[in-house]
């Protein structure tokens, strides 16, 4: 845990990072140096006993696991990825999307007898979602835009996260079946729950209060 | 070209130094606890077969255990737990024993933990299993140890809670899940993922046994959480359950854990069945997991045939000495306070003197040189401030702090 009082909450770089700022800025929290941050990484929040850390997404899920921050705000898609123990207790609601399976306009995708491939970024989400269906695929972990798999052939489909589905469209694919909803989570680690009950209930009061 | 000559494995470490005292100090702290209150010590093989851990319930799952065949080709396993190989010994060798048993150990255990999760694949575990006797008397003795044990350490804060994995169990019962909807339900409550749980559970509207599973997880926090529980517990069996633990709960402050105790009734088993009563908790600030966690079992012996209540705690010993280190102001290790340096031709007296010294109940360190200038040069690197010349029968005490002869 970080020290004592202090709350020590990780927030995923880039739109959910944004979209927290937002919160506590509608909480009445003082965001300036949130806002103007530099190339700092540890940012306090003057007159409140939190300091909030910038991280990348699994980054956010590795250092509330180890209880060196206490609380993160990250994307359901990681934490599905990425599993681990802490506390996920509230849906924050912004940030949402949803994990699809897609394939080429007009292909299927059950059919047939020979084993599917998939294209992914997220391989244990993907092998979560055929296990439950008792169907064995192969799995192609993709850097980039997991799209080309399909079109150049070493696909059947891919998972990935769609929000409008501008990009399959584009590629001449579409969502054959949603794998999953996605949204920004806020997360707790497990020691900190009980040790910081209070300001950890708190915090998470306002910042739900100030979603509505 | 060998690429791992130089390396640990993955999850493994070696231990040094202040590290070592720290650990085997935690032990020592806990053996005597567990002595004092009468334990005795079980010793449990490292390698097992795998079917102790599999064998008639799934509380462990296979990616999590190091498994290896032996000259047979039979499946074994690097012990990943304690209490299932005390589970085996009561149902073979301990059957005729007087009960209640009770037993401690003190252990390496292995578990493999998700790659790069900065985990260890190896720790000691030391705990305690009190099997037989009745239930209520049982959990009071149990957390009674624990507490003394969590109190032991001096940590700068901690907290110890307790639950009952009976309120999940009782309240999942009546929903008629499957079980691949009832491990969704478990891991939503275990995780205070409050609003999937709600959404979850939405499907029973109006059944006040998923409405209480739904609120579960909030039942957290200090002595108010037995009246909002109260209010929500749709029956008897759960009102029951209920009561019981506000009992073990007064028990407990009264014996004068009161500011550090809570309580969460959203506790429940990770695995399925392995606890069937009351679950507890100790954490430490400055260690983001439980240092301490145990419950009670009581399905689990009968699986080794032998059907008999029982309950315990694991404390990672690990965690433990982490906790020490971080408390100790400078080193724990402690320096010999001479070194005995013996000339040519009298390598015997030496070793004489430094066992004279020894009986004196002094820590001697034989300097291994050939030359009195080269162990003085050792002594004032280490800081060991007494350097014993033996020569002849003579033996001259330098005081290296000072460069004079004593």
């Amino acid at each position: 845990m970080s020290e004592n009082k202090t709350l020590r909450i990780a927030l995923t770089k880039g739109r959910l990072e944004k979209d927290t700022v937002g919160l506590f800025e509608k909480i009445g929290f003082d965001v300036t140096q949130l806002r103007e941050k530099g190339r700092k990484l540890i940012l306090p929040v003057p007159g409140q006993n939190i300091e909030v850390v910038l991280a990348k997404a699994a980054d956010v899920i590795t250092y509330v696991e180890h209880g060196a921050c206490d609380l993160g705000v990250v994307g359901k898609d990681t934490i599905m990825e990425h599993g681990g123990k802490y506390f996920e207790i509230a849906d924050l609601g912004f940030g949402s999307c949803r994990f699809a399976l897609a394939v080429r306009r007009g292909d299927g995708f059950y059919g047939g007898y020979g084993v599917k491939t998939v294209a992914t970024k997220y391989p244990a989400v993907t092998r979560a979602f055929f296990e439950r269906k008792k169907m064995d695929v192969e799995i192609v972990k993709i850097e980039g835009s997991v799209e080309l798999a399909p079109l150049l052939g070493i696909a059947d489909g891919i998972v990935d996260i769609v929000e409008t589905g501008t990009t399959l469209k584009e590629n001449g694919l579409v969502v054959f079946e949603d794998v999953a909803p996605i949204s920004a989570r806020l997360i707790v680690n497990t020691v900190s729950m009980k040790l910081k009950k209070e300001s950890i209930d708190e915090l998470t009061e306002k910042m739900i209060k100030a979603l509505e | 070209m060998k690429r791992y000559d130089l390396l640990t494995p993955e999850g493994t470490r070696d231990l040094l130094f202040d590290e070592c005292v720290a650990l085997r100090e935690a032990d020592a702290k806990l053996r005597g606890i567990f002595l004092r209150r009468g334990y005795t010590e079980a010793v449990t093989p490292g390698l097992e077969f795998y079917d102790v851990f599999s064998s008639k319930s799934r509380y462990f799952s296979q990616e999590d255990m190091y498994k290896l065949t032996d000259a047979k080709g039979r499946l074994m396993v690097m012990r990943p737990d304690s209490t299932m190989p005390i589970a085996r010994l009561v149902g073979t060798r301990l059957r005729e024993e007087v009960f209640p048993l009770k037993l401690f150990y003190s252990q390496t255990i292995y578990r493999v933990n998700p790659k790069n999760s900065g985990r260890d694949d190896e720790f000691f575990q030391s705990g305690i299993e009190i099997i037989g006797g009745d239930v209520r008397r049982s959990d009071l003795e149990a957390l009674s140890v624990a507490i003394d044990v969590m109190a032991a350490f001096e940590a700068e804060d901690y907290r110890f809670e307790i639950g009952d994995s009976a309120f999940f169990a009782i309240l999942s019962s009546q929903l008629g899940l499957d079980e691949e909807q009832l491990d969704e339900v478990r891991t939503l409550v275990q995780n205070k993922n409050y609003s999937e749980l709600s959404e979850c559970l939405s499907v029973h509207c109006g059944n006040p046994y998923a409405a209480a599973l739904a609120q579960l997880p909030k039942l957290f926090g200090g002595r108010e959480v037995f009246d909002e529980a109260e209010k929500i517990l749709p029956d008897e069996n759960t009102k029951f359950v209920l009561k019981r633990l506000r009992e073990l709960y007064d028990n407990l402050c009264a014996l004068g854990a009161g500011e550090r105790m809570t309580v969460d009734l959203g506790m429940v088993s990770r695995n399925e069945d392995y606890y069937t009563g009351v679950v507890f908790k100790g954490y430490a600030a400055g260690y983001g997991m439980p240092v301490l966690t145990g419950g009670r079992y009581d399905k689990l012996i009968s699986d080794f045939g032998v059907d008999m209540p029982a309950t315990g705690f694991a404390v990672n010993v690990n965690a433990v000495a982490h906790l020490i280190m971080n408390n100790a102001h400078g080193r724990l290790t402690k320096l010999p306070d001479v070194v005995v340096f013996a000339e040519e031709g009298s390598l015997v007296d030496g070793m004489l003197h430094c066992r004279e010294l020894i009986s004196d109940g002094l820590t001697v360190d034989h300097a291994d040189f050939k030359t009195l200038d080269e162990a003085k040069a050792y002594a004032k690197e280490r800081g060991i401030p007494r350097l014993d010349v033996v020569s002849g029968g003579d033996v001259t005490i330098l005081n290296l702090s000072d460069g004079k002869e004593a």
